[in-house]
């Protein structure tokens, strides 16, 4: 049960150094932008403007232990516990005094903040949040809901052209912040390179089809990073390189992540940050995270002759921003492509997104797959929302059940 | 008052009045977010039905909703599970928040409802924004005249916009009453009042609104007078809560409510395009608290503390309510900051949600008359 090479001292080797870099950019007054998922990072990219993902710094904070502490702070403000803890955590850590304690520093501060509609009510209030504090300029995105969970392909020409009239303004607001213009050619180069992270982080994936699976949930959600926070970097290139030739290598060899595979899980969302031992404690028993929803949402084929459209096309399908079919079919592919014998739903306690509708998911796969769901109560960063002891029973009984 | 009983016979007879509607081979559409533009719907002769929720238990929409989902979508979505709305030939919604849009899932999944629709409304007021919500109007209108095989002319819309704005202007003669220092209404009759003209035809609220400030000013049992309090918060489908406010020395004046101001402040401005007016008093509206344009909500309080002369402010926040708990923490400061006090109250819409804040709101209310 050993961790992938490419991904041994991951935190060290490549999430410590993105913080310390963005300090630097501070101090050399380069610019630097807070951004929430599901925005379209590739033009920040593409003007050099150095992206700080606060979600990251939620996920870091967790797996550190500091954000319950950090979220108390956000909450002897008046943030209610049962807000999302992302959003907790990183408001605690901006409102925090002592600054010294927190994990990297704490974020570099931003020169402006940009996020997006298309995921959660959180992301606009949260930003809003921190621009007021921070007394930095956000700009929101307004990204229309895919109402019919169309995908890439098929979306309604109407959000395309409502995205895409969007990203120009955006191109107009960071060219002003930044004294920059929005290089076109550069633009187009940071979309392919995007483009080719996420045709290597999918190939990675589809590694993972194999029996026994060569690759875990636990690799998985620490490897992201470079698809989330810097995807058009040619380092994140580099390294999905070289984590796909030794993906791929193991599939070949039929080495697996663990020499038992009993069961194949499909793992939906997020996981507990503060607890990734738990995909450790799944390999003993037997059992492997073979696809998490989470890998598979923010990908997309992005084309350089149509920057703008293809982010458009990227982004407007992400399962958070549509009706729930969609996430049913990714859930349904996932677990035939990736031969799951059962899907995990965990739900988030300060995200509605994630929790309202899981039923229907589980209802749905099992009706045309014969797979069951269990859903778990659980939080993506704050440990005091999650029973460890009743999430174990349920699962071990529920196992038990599928020999 | 007698009249003022017949809003209130609105409030409970509401499944009978949509009942009868239906009997006229009329259609009803129910609709949950403010940013549905009722107009539309009106103009096509159909009656547009808010749906409230309730305050009972809901065992059956528990079996669906995890923990974590806000109490009044949880409810509405357990009237529907138990075919309180068997009734309905339609379900509109529009992306208010989270919990609603998720919720809207289940309805479609769950529910034999024949008609749903989702209109996308955007979350800023920019110029894009509005030819985008305008577009999505007039594709809704399309879809109600391709559903109900119908057309819903320019003539008719605007004859709606007309009825509606007058509905507004005497909702807001009825909040006029209580600007004056011993209020002629108190804010549970008020609320009762706004709630029902969500439930009625407007031609029919407006008369009853009518009789009402005809026969008000020789009112014989006015309220009891109180500390003066503006009510804002998450969604309020009863007047339980203002009932208790008001039965401990407060008295509810003014709100920034989707129950009341933020329902129907706002009016329709004339435009030789109705579609186009419409859109645009939708997107300019009091905004709730999902949408960017915070400081306009911010100054809306303000503005009502002034005009209605609020000593004091409650914030009534639905657990799980993402966008109103995230406002509270800035609303509060902001207030605080010109002296006003400052309530935050977590509830459940259920009854059992509601009984043990009632000696937090007395506490408060005695501080308040305290403050010389
Ligand atoms: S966890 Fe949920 S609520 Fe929090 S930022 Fe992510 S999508 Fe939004
Ligand atoms: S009470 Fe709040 S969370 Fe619930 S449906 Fe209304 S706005 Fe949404």
């Amino acid at each position: 049960m050993t961790r992938l090479q490419t991904l041994q001292g991951f935190y060290q080797n490549h999430v410590q150094p993105y913080y310390q870099k963005a300090h630097k950019n501070r101090e050399e007054n380069k610019p630097i932008a807070w951004v929430a998922s599901t925005f379209p990072i590739e033009i920040l990219q593409a003007m050099d403007i150095t992206p700080i993902w606060p979600e990251n710094y939620a996920s870091v904070c967790a797996a550190r232990q500091v954000s319950v502490q950090l979220a108390e702070v956000a909450e002897r403000h008046g943030y209610s516990r049962d807000l999302c803890s992302y959003a907790r955590t990183v408001i605690g850590s901006v409102l925090t005094e002592k600054t010294q304690d927190l994990p990297e520093g704490g974020m570099p501060k931003p020169n402006f903040l940009v996020a997006s509609t298309a995921a959660c009510d959180t992301h606009l209030k949260w930003f809003q949040i921190l621009s007021h504090h921070l007394k930095r300029p956000l700009f929101l995105l307004d990204v229309p809901y895919n109402t019919t969970g169309a995908d890439a392909e098929n979306l309604e020409p109407q959000l395309i052209r409502q995205y895409v009239s969007q990203l120009e303004e955006l191109a107009a607001f960071l060219e002003k912040q930044t004294n920059n213009p929005l290089d076109r050619n550069k633009l187009r180069k940071s979309i392919t390179l995007s483009d080719r992270t996420s045709k290597l982080w999918l190939e990675i994936q589809d590694c993972r089809k194999n029996i026994p699976a060569p690759m875990g949930a636990r690799d998985a959600f620490s490897a992201i990073f470079f698809m989330l926070s810097t995807p058009a970097a040619q380092d994140a290139v580099d390294f999905y390189e070289k984590l796909l030739d030794e993906v791929k290598g193991r599939a070949r060899n039929g080495v697996g992540k663990i020499e038992n595979e009993r069961y194949r899980l499909i793992w939906d969302n997020l996981p507990m940050w503060f607890n990734l031992k738990f995909f450790n404690y799944l390999n003993n028993l037997g059992a492997i995270v073979v696809a998490e929803t989470f890998s598979h949402v923010w990908t997309g084929s992005l084309d350089s002759s149509k920057p703008f459209e293809s982010l458009a096309r990227k982004y407007l399908p992400n399962f958070a921003n549509c009706s729930i079919e969609r996430r049913i079919d990714l859930i349904l592919n996932l677990t035939k492509d990736f031969r799951a014998n059962l899907i995990i739903l965990p739900t988030n306690w300060g995200c509605r997104m994630m929790s309202i509708g899981e039923i229907i998911v589980k209802e749905a796969v099992y009706k045309k797959t014969e797979v069951p769901s269990l859903i778990l109560d659980v939080d993506s960063s704050d440990s005091r929302n999650y029973d460890e002891y009743q999430v174990k029973t349920k699962l071990e009984t529920y196992l038990k059940t599928l020999d | 008052m007698r009249i003022l009983q017949s809003f209130r016979n609105i409030l409970s007879e509401r499944h009978d009045i949509a009942r009868s509607w239906k009997n006229q081979n009329k259609p009803v559409i129910g609709w949950n977010s403010t940013y549905t533009p009722e107009e539309i719907i009106h103009a096509m002769d159909a009656l547009p039905v808010r749906i409230l929720g309730s305050t009972k238990p809901t065992m059956l929409a528990d079996a669906y909703l995890p923990r974590n989902a806000c109490s009044f979508a949880r409810s509405t979505f357990d009237l529907a599970l138990r075919s309180s709305y068997a009734y309905l030939d339609g379900f509109v919604t529009s992306n208010s928040c989270d919990n609603f849009n998720k919720t809207y899932d289940l309805w479609r999944h769950c529910t034999k409802i024949p008609y749903f629709h989702f209109i996308n409304t955007p979350h800023t007021n920019t110029q894009k924004a509005h030819d985008f919500f305008h577009q999505e109007i007039t594709r809704f209108k399309e879809s109600l005249e391709e559903t109900f095989k119908t057309t819903i002319t320019n003539k008719k819309i605007q004859h709606s916009i007309q009825l509606c704005n007058e509905n507004r202007d005497l909702l807001k003669k009825i909040y006029d009453l209580r600007k004056r220092d011993t209020p002629l209404i108190n804010g549970t009759e008020t609320l009762e009042i706004v709630l029902s003209s969500m439930l009625t035809s407007k031609s029919e609220h407006n008369t009853l609104l009518k009789q009402l400030l005809k026969e008000i000013e020789t009112r014989i049992d006015p309220p009891k007078p109180g500390v003066r309090l503006l009510i804002t918060g998450s969604m309020m489908g009863t007047p339980d809560l203002l009932n208790i406010i008001e039965s401990v020395g407060g008295i509810a004046v003014a709100d920034d409510l989707c129950t009341g101001t933020r329902y129907f402040w706002t009016l329709v401005q004339t435009d030789k395009n109705p579609i186009k007016a419409i859109s645009k008093r939708y997107l300019n509206k009091i905004p709730s608290p999902s949408r960017y344009n915070w400081e306009e909500r911010v100054s809306h309080i303000k503005n009502m503390i002034k005009q209605f002369n609020v000593e004091a402010v409650i914030n009534f926040l639905l657990k799980f309510c993402d966008t109103h708990m995230f406002d509270a923490p800035l609303l509060t400061e902001e207030l605080k900051n010109q002296g006003i006090h400052v309530l935050n109250v977590e509830w459940e819409h259920t009854r059992s949600g509601i009984a043990p804040i009632k000696n937090r709101i007395e506490a408060f209310i005695e501080t308040i008359k305290g403050v010389p």
